[in-house]
């Protein structure tokens, strides 16, 4: 059964002093998030005793200013960053669309990019041409998919992204924000997408400053400030 | 110890089963180096040409008596430039690949293993033109060209750890990839890539018998244009190449994790 359990999460970033031949003012490591004391070292805490529940079929959105941790904390639900404190327990085949132009090659044609980001995101070469006609259709792209990638619009790079990252089904999709890049009819099909995966007991995890979009699409919102969560409903 | 290597044959064995992703990104990267020109990656073979022969018509005069000079110069061109290009750009690997990094669980060696794909390709083409240079400066096939096969084959297992150290110092210290890139420019002069060593004493000496990279060159290089078995040339690089790799396996195990809050 699919879920997302996190228990009193902390992501704590010690400042790397990088050794640098620099002027000292300049020396310290360019990270967002709270910056705190431990010790002589300077540390950022980027996520403070974050713990909530998500279950099959539950679209959360994730809502709080700059540097609130919606990021950090998606970039901790995909295994990219590993918490410094609490637990993390996720059940089910985690994908994440945290920006469009990741393993797109600009010279590259729209085809051979689906391949690419198709391998990136460990499919096999049989899943990667089952799905093809599949993604060049959901993303509308026509004629333009043989052409290079460089040639798209902002909005047709995220209807492949999207296309991509929704084709295999994953049973939890983590996204930062970048779905307002489509246009209207584009947003339609990516919510009704989501809906389709919700229904077939998947979790949807989406940051966002949209409320708007946050209410269209999600069924639960959460609210980050500085790290910490400050409402769940 | 045991815990952080560990980790770092847990990211190796991920990133080999990963072996398709490396290959077509390291071959993309090739195409796009060379898609609008007109020969496209045949250039690299024309750079080899270029540098190989200006080397040899510069300094063949001061080493006419030796026949085997063009040959010498093309194994030490071929060698020079392959180890020149792993070092120089890994160390500015992991900020080069910054928005993979921070954007997918790919594991670290994944990257190693595209720049040591790409460098292996682009190295193809010099070896063929290499090859051409042997047959042409009378350098017969025989069971030398073997035994050269076996310096190789060091400097390619060598290639991944040598990749991982000098990325891992160029996360943590980012002043080196100017350092390191000026280095290995004076280094061209400093080792024996064109010139001949015959027991001069002074720089030269220490230059030869002092520089690791040597004998990188020369377990490639002694069989074919002295037709003995570098012996001693392939024990310094099996040392060289073990002692980088627990030194890169250390490294890997123990910051894989910390890579990401870096670049």
């Amino acid at each position: 059964m699919t879920s997302i359990e996190l228990n009193n999460v902390s992501l704590v970033y010690r400042l790397f002093e990088k050794l640098t031949l620099s002027a000292p003012g300049r020396r310290r490591s360019n990270l967002g998030g709270n910056i705190a004391k431990s010790g002589t070292k300077q540390v950022v805490q980027a996520l403070d005793d974050v713990s909530f529940e998500l279950k099959a079929g539950d679209r959360l959105g994730l809502v709080g200013p700059n540097g609130a941790g919606k990021t950090t904390l998606l970039k901790v639900l995909y295994g990219i960053y590993q918490p410094s404190g609490g637990r993390v327990s996720i059940t089910g085949k985690v994908d994440a669309l945290f920006n469009i132009s990741i393993g797109f090659r600009p010279e590259a044609t729209g085809r051979r990019n689906i391949v690419l980001r198709g391998l990136i995101s460990g499919w096999t070469m049989a899943e990667i041409e089952e799905k093809m006609e599949e993604i060049i259709d959901f993303s509308e792209l026509g004629d333009f998919i043989d052409l290079p990638f460089k040639a798209y619009s902002q909005g047709m790079a995220a209807r492949l992204a999207f296309a991509i990252a929704t084709a295999l089904e994953p049973e939890i999709l983590l996204m930062d924000e970048w779905i307002g890049a489509g246009d209207a009819s584009f947003q339609e099909k990516a919510k009704q997408r989501m809906d389709e995966l919700a229904e077939k007991a998947g979790i949807i995890v989406l940051a966002s400053h949209d409320d708007a979009l946050i209410r269209r699409v999600c069924t639960k919102k959460l609210t980050l400030r500085a790290g910490r969560v400050e409402s769940l409903t | 110890m045991i815990a952080v290597l560990n980790g770092a044959f847990d990211d190796i064995s991920k990133a080999v089963r990963l072996y398709r992703v490396w290959i077509a990104l390291a071959h993309e990267d090739i195409g796009d180096q060379h898609r609008r020109t007109t020969l496209g990656p045949l250039w690299m073979l024309v750079n080899y040409f270029a540098f190989v022969s200006t080397f040899v018509f510069v300094f063949v005069t001061k080493d006419a008596s030796n026949p085997s000079y063009p040959a010498y110069v093309a194994i030490g061109m071929l060698v020079w430039f392959y180890l020149s290009e792993i070092i120089t750009m890994s160390v500015s690997l992991f900020q080069r690949e910054a928005s993979f990094i921070q954007g997918t669980t790919l594991p670290l060696f994944v990257y190693v293993m595209r720049l040591t794909m790409q460098s292996i390709i682009r190295a193809g083409y010099s070896l063929a033109g290499c090859v051409l240079i042997l047959l042409l400066s009378g350098q017969g096939i025989d069971t030398n060209w073997l035994r050269s096969l076996l310096g190789l084959l060091l400097i390619v297992l060598a290639t991944p750890a040598f990749i991982m150290v000098f990325a891992f110092l160029g996360a943590f210290f980012p002043d080196s990839e100017f350092i390191v890139g000026n280095l290995m420019r004076v280094g061209m002069f400093l080792t024996p890539v064109f010139w001949v060593y015959s027991g001069q004493e002074g720089i030269q000496k220490y230059a030869y018998h002092w520089n690791p990279f040597t004998y990188f060159l020369e377990g490639v290089r002694e069989p074919i244009t002295a037709g003995i078995f570098p012996t001693h040339a392939l024990v310094v690089t099996g040392y060289i190449c073990l002692g980088t790799w627990v030194l890169a396996l250390l490294l890997l195990g123990r910051y894989r994790k910390r890579i990401v809050f870096l670049i």
